[in-house]
């Protein structure tokens, strides 16, 4: 398979300047300063295939904008390597530039004052879109996004979620064939999140663009992403499909479980977790669940009964509450 | 040369975006008649007292005064917005957008920004330079004219240079408003010729800040008194520095680290 993103062993270290509070530790900074090295990405490796979407997550310091940064060519790596469509972003090619583009929920870069239609003008200049390929695409994407006459307002009259829709317009009109989303959806309302989420998708479909993202809404992730990569620390906890992140990281299971007498105590059965008018949920270890489940359904009069996993928030939230594993520490 | 399409276009952007504020231009032209008096003024007091100033009568000082505020109009038109910009997106973090463009990087964020109504200040300096020539009875000759207009650009280059070579050094210092206020105060040395400063000064303003080139060479050429080896100077050392400031700028994109988000 023809990989877009090939990274390994990436690292990337910053030396970060430290003091203690007050006046005193101030001047003996100015004459001893010191600095810490932190490891914002430490040897990660990992493959995306052409045409996949990727949801990166991790909690805020993790790493993930770092490696966006890094494979957007905006970072040097420290150490390690990183290739996008064959090329090594650092270089900064036009070659590599033309073809990706990344997109930063909470950054702007469009002409404040003045409408979108003159900052995609300087987009086409810029990336050397041919006339006759430029009014095509902006106006496809400008209909995708259902953005319409947003276009030829001056952006600072535009709110949050319009304006996002109309940076995305600007930063895909020379088609990139890989997209680095950082958090595109942060601060919208749900339906803006939605509009965004489903044209990301269809975009991919389109064109067969290799899409990373990263969200602090699942929802974005479960909606687009077939894979997730958890990073914490700077590593790697988890790559796989978003449905084996729970069984990987959870030992438990939840019952819920209506009963035709209504309340009764079911804590001898496990951790009651919810009780929701007749509804009881009952938290189990994985290897007890079909144990529990047998002696509900004898020992009580079940109406029904759903076994499940946790949802992915709870997974993700006890993922990034592990500790690193042992093996990566150094 | 696709740099030159970019360049124009955000030319016509950023007088787009100055059209909508009208009232800049009103402040402008109240600001530069002030600075322009106060000048005019000075150098009338100093010619009350004498008749020559290190060899410079008075209407060719009112030139070296005319030269002074054109390339002032010219930096704060284009040079000094572009790298107070670039000071502030690093210091921001938002020049990421910037070098994620498949333009030269430093093409871009030189020409991202123009003060347009700082045209004031061109027009007025061109004028008072018109006004100062009349008076100077010896007149230009054609070869005065184009080694002016060459010093002055070679003078822009060198001030560009200056102004970048700073904003780079932001990429390490995140504080390098004071040196934006120093230059300032620094450039004002430029409305007299360098000549009547002692060594050190002079030399200051002449290397470390290339104001002696930028306005007295320049002056020097439309009096007829610049001698070619100090235009061969001029050339080689915008050369010279003009290198080193394009090897300080990549590599101080090498140390770009972005304000993390």
């Amino acid at each position: 398979m023809e990989h877009a993103v090939r990274v390994a062993e990436l690292r990337k270290t910053f030396d970060v300047a430290e003091r203690e509070p007050g006046l005193k530790e101030s001047v003996k900074s100015l004459i001893r300063r010191r600095t810490r090295e932190v490891k914002a990405v430490d040897a990660i490796s990992f493959d995306i295939a052409s045409g996949e979407v990727v949801g990166f997550l991790g909690p805020n310091g993790a790493g993930k904008t770092t490696t966006l940064k890094m494979l957007s060519g905006l970072l040097y790596p420290t150490d390690g390597e990183a290739r996008v469509l064959g090329h090594i972003p650092s270089k900064r090619e036009r070659d590599f530039l033309r073809r990706i583009t990344l997109v930063m929920g909470n950054r702007n870069q469009l002409q404040w004052d003045l409408p979108a239609l003159d900052s995609y003008e300087l987009n086409r200049a810029i990336y050397r879109i041919p006339r006759e390929d430029f009014a095509p695409t902006r106006d496809e994407l400008i209909e995708l996004l259902d953005v319409g006459d947003l276009v030829r307002k001056p952006v600072r009259q535009l709110s949050l979620g319009e304006r996002m829709k109309v940076e995305i317009v600007g930063s895909l009109l020379h088609r990139p064939q890989v997209l680095f989303l950082d958090a595109p959806t942060i601060g919208l309302d749900v339906t803006m999140q939605k509009r965004i989420r489903s044209f990301v998708a269809d975009y991919n479909q389109r064109y067969g663009a290799t899409v990373l993202l990263t969200s602090h809404y699942m929802a974005d992730v479960e909606a687009l992403c077939q894979r997730v990569i958890v990073i914490h620390h700077g590593s790697i906890l988890f790559d796989g499909r978003l449905a084996e992140l729970a069984r990987t990281f959870t030992a438990h299971k939840t019952i819920e479980v209506a009963l035709a007498d209504g309340v009764r105590d079911l804590s001898a059965y496990g951790e009651i977790t919810q009780r929701d008018g007749d509804v009881v949920t009952i938290r189990v270890p994985k290897v007890e669940t079909a144990r529990v489940t047998a002696r509900l359904l004898a020992e009580q009069e079940v109406l029904d009964l759903n076994v499940e996993d946790p949802p992915i928030e709870d997974v993700i939230e006890l993922v990034f509450a592990q500790e690193r594993p042992e093996q990566r520490q150094e | 040369m696709n740099a030159l399409r970019v360049t124009w276009l955000f030319f016509k952007v950023g007088v787009l975006n100055e059209l909508q504020y009208r009232v800049n231009f009103v402040v402008q032209l109240f600001q530069s008649a002030i600075a322009l008096t106060v000048g005019l003024v000075v150098l009338a007091l100093v010619y009350s007292h004498t008749d020559e100033l290190n060899g410079w009568s008075q209407p060719e000082l009112v030139c070296v005064l005319g030269i002074q505020i054109l390339m002032g109009g010219a930096i704060k038109t284009y040079i000094q917005p572009n790298m107070t910009r670039l000071i502030d997106d690093v210091r921001e973090g938002k020049l990421d957008y910037a070098l994620t463009k498949p333009e030269d990087a430093q093409v871009l964020v030189s020409v991202r920004e123009v003060r347009i109504w700082q045209v004031v200040d061109l027009v007025s300096g061109s004028i008072v330079l018109g006004v100062g020539l009349s008076e100077i009875s010896t007149g230009v000759g054609a070869l005065d004219a184009l080694a002016f207009a060459g010093a002055l650009l070679l003078g822009g280059v060198m001030i560009y240079c200056f102004w970048l070579v700073i904003a780079t050094v932001s990429f390490w210092v995140v504080n390098m408003w004071t040196v934006v206020e120093l230059f300032d105060g620094v450039f004002q040395t430029g409305r007299w010729p360098v000549g009547i400063y002692p060594g050190w000064l002079r030399y200051s303003v002449t290397f470390l800040v290339p104001i002696a080139f930028a306005v007295t060479v320049p002056a020097e050429a439309v009096t007829s008194r610049l001698d070619w080896q100090t235009l061969v100077l001029a050339v080689g050392f915008a050369a010279v520095l003009f290198t080193f400031t394009r090897w300080f700028w990549r590599y101080g994109l090498r140390n770009y680290t972005g304000a993390s988000a």
